[in-house]
C-alpha cells in the first residue's frame, strides 16, 4: 500500500508507528514536499492480516535523521509470523507459545543465545527446552556453543 | 496524478521487500537440494505421511540424501513416523539443523516440538476471525522454517502436504515451479474423486506431476500371504495421470510406523516390493538419477 500527496504529487513517507491499542497500529505518514500529515489507523483484521505474512511495519533503517528512532522496534529485526509482529505491536503475550525457563534451568551464554535467536520465534521455547534437557542429561552446568555443537551431532549430524 | 506503480518503493514499510528477501533466504538454503518432491493427495487419510516416510525410507536406502518436511502443520506426523519426537532443532552457526533418523533421513516437523496432544496455535489480535487469516499464516509459518533450517545437500527434499485439493495447488506455488508432485490416494471411487480434483489444481501451475502412488490397494494377510481387496472400486474414476504403483496395507509396516521405526528400508513383502518398484519409476521419471552417497 503506497500513499500520494495529491496536491505535491508526492508519496507519502511512513514516519512513525504509533503504540498499539486493541489490535490496531497507527502509521503516520508524511508528505516530503509539504509536511502534510496524517495516520493510518488498522483495524484488528488488517493487523493480523499484515502480520501474518510475516513482516514487521516500521520506518525504515534508512528514514531521515528526524525520523529515526520511532518506530524502530518493529523495524529490521527478525521477522516471526506467529507472535512477534504482533506482540512488538500490541504488547500482548505470544500464544502457543513462550513457555517460560523452568526454574532452575541451565543457564545460556551469550553466544548460545545468540545462536538461538536463529530459531523462529515461534519453536524457539520449545528449542531451548530440547537443547537444556540434553545439556542436563549429560550434566552440563551451561549451555554454550560447544554444548550446541554437541547436540547437533547427537541429534543431526 | 501519479499511479500506485510511478512510485517506487512502498513508502517505507517495506512489506514486499521482507517478502521477497524471506523468499531469497529460502532460495538459499533449498540450493543444495537436487529434488524437490511433493507427497500430496488434496484427500485425508489416504496414507499421504506413511507413504511419504516409506518414500524416503526407500530412497535413503539406495543411499541418497534424503530430508522430509512436514507441511502438514495442523496434523503433523512426520516426527512420530521418523522416530524423531522430541528431538529439537538445534542452531548451528549457520542455521539450524534438523534432527535425524536413525538411517539418517532429516526430518522437519512441528510434530517434535509440540508433544501430543498440543495443538499449534496461532495468536491473535482479530479474535475469532481466525478463517480470514490462518492460511496466510501457516505459509508464512513455513516459510520462516524452511529460511531457518540448514539442509545441506540432499539429493531428495520430500514435502508432506496436508490435505486440500486447492492447498496443493497453493503449495505448488508457494513451494515453487521445480517441484514435482506425487498424489497418493485409495481405490475407493470417492478418494479418487477427490484426487482427481488435485489434478486439474496442478493442471493450473508448472509443476510436474509424476503420477499417483494408490495406497492401501489391498490387504496382506501374513498368515496366507494373499492380497485381499480393502475398498470397493468400480475403476470408473480415471485419474488421468500414470499409476507409479499400488501400496497393499500390511499391518507390520504400519506398526513400524506407529513406532517411529521405518527402518533403513521398508520390510520385506508385497509393500515394500511396491515401495521399490514406486521409487524406481520416480527415479527414472526424474531423468537425473541422483549419485548415491551414503556418508551421512
Amino acid at each position: 500500500m503506497k500513499f500520494l500527496c495529491v496536491p505535491c504529487n508526492t508519496p507519502m513517507k511512513l514516519i512513525e508507528t504509533r503504540p498499539p491499542d486493541r489490535g490496531s497500529i497507527s502509521l503516520v505518514y508524511s508528505c516530503p514536499e509539504c509536511a502534510y500529515e496524517f495516520a493510518m489507523l488498522t483495524n484488528p483484521y488488517e493487523t493480523q492480516i499484515v502480520g501474518s505474512l510475516g513482516v514487521k511495519v516500521g520506518p525504515q533503517q534508512g528514514a531521515s535523521p528526524e525520523t529515526q528512532g520511532q518506530g524502530q522496534a518493529q523495524a529490521g529485526e527478525s521477522k516471526c509470523p506467529f507472535g512477534s509482529m504482533v506482540q512488538a505491536m500490541t504488547g500482548e503475550q505470544s500464544a502457543p507459545a513462550p513457555t517460560p525457563a523452568a526454574p532452575g534451568a541451565v543457564p545460556w551464554t551469550a553466544a548460545a543465545e545468540q545462536r538461538l535467536e536463529t530459531v523462529p520465534e515461534f519453536v524457539r521455547p520449545m528449542a531451548r527446552t530440547g537443547i537444556e534437557r540434553f545439556a542436563a542429561e549429560k550434566g552440563y552446568e551451561r549451555v554454550d556453543e560447544r554444548v550446541l555443537d554437541e547436540a547437533r551431532e547427537f541429534f543431526g549430524m | 496524478m501519479k499511479s500506485y506503480h510511478d512510485i517506487a518503493g512502498d513508502g517505507g514499510s517495506d512489506v514486499a521487500g521482507q517478502v521477497a528477501a524471506q523468499r531469497a533466504r529460502i532460495e538459499r538454503r533449498l540450493s543444495g537440494v537436487r529434488h524437490l518432491l511433493a507427497v500430496g493427495s488434496g484427500k485425508g487419510g489416504v496414507g499421504k505421511s506413511t507413504i511419504t516416510v516409506q518414500l524416503a525410507s526407500a530412497l535413503r536406502a539406495r543411499g541418497l540424501r534424503v530430508g522430509v518436511l512436514d507441511a502438514d502443520l495442523n496434523g503433523p506426523a512426520q516426527a512420530r513416523l521418523g522416530g524423531v519426537a522430541g528431538a529439537p532443532l538445534v542452531p548451528g552457526p549457520d542455521g539450524l539443523t534438523p534432527p535425524r533418523t536413525r538411517s539418517g533421513i532429516a526430518v522437519v516437523s512441528l510434530g517434535a516440538l509440540f508433544p501430543e496432544p498440543v495443538a499449534v496455535d496461532f495468536d491473535s489480535v482479530a479474535h475469532g476471525e481466525s478463517h480470514t487469516w490462518r492460511a496466510t499464516r501457516e505459509f508464512s509459518a513455513l516459510a520462516e522454517l524452511l529460511a531457518a533450517v540448514e539442509w545441506g545437500e540432499l539429493d531428495f527434499l520430500l514435502v508432506d502436504l496436508p490435505p486440500g485439493a486447492e492447498r496443493t495447488q497453493q503449495y505448488a506455488e508457494f513451494l515453487g515451479r521445480s517441484t514435482a508432485f506425487v498424489l497418493v490416494t485409495v481405490p475407493s471411487d470417492l478418494a479418487r474423486g477427490v484426487v482427481t480434483r488435485s489434478v486439474s489444481a496442478l493442471g493450473k501451475t508448472p509443476n510436474r506431476l509424476l503420477g499417483y502412488v494408490e495406497n492401501m490397494s489391498g490387504y496382506h494377510c501374513r498368515d496366507c500371504g494373499e492380497v485381499k481387496p480393502l475398498f470397493p472400486s468400480s475403476g470408473a474414476v480415471d485419474l488421468g495421470v500414470p499409476r507409479l504403483g499400488s501400496v497393499p496395507f500390511d499391518p507390520d509396516l504400519a506398526e513400524r510406523c506407529d513406532r517411529g521405526a521405518p527402518g533403513a528400508g521398508p520390510p520385506a513383502g508385497p509393500s515394500a516390493t511396491a515401495l521399490g518398484a514406486i521409487v524406481e519409476r520416480i527415479l527414472e521419471t526424474l531423468v537425473e538419477r541422483p549419485t548415491p552417497e551414503t556418508t551421512r
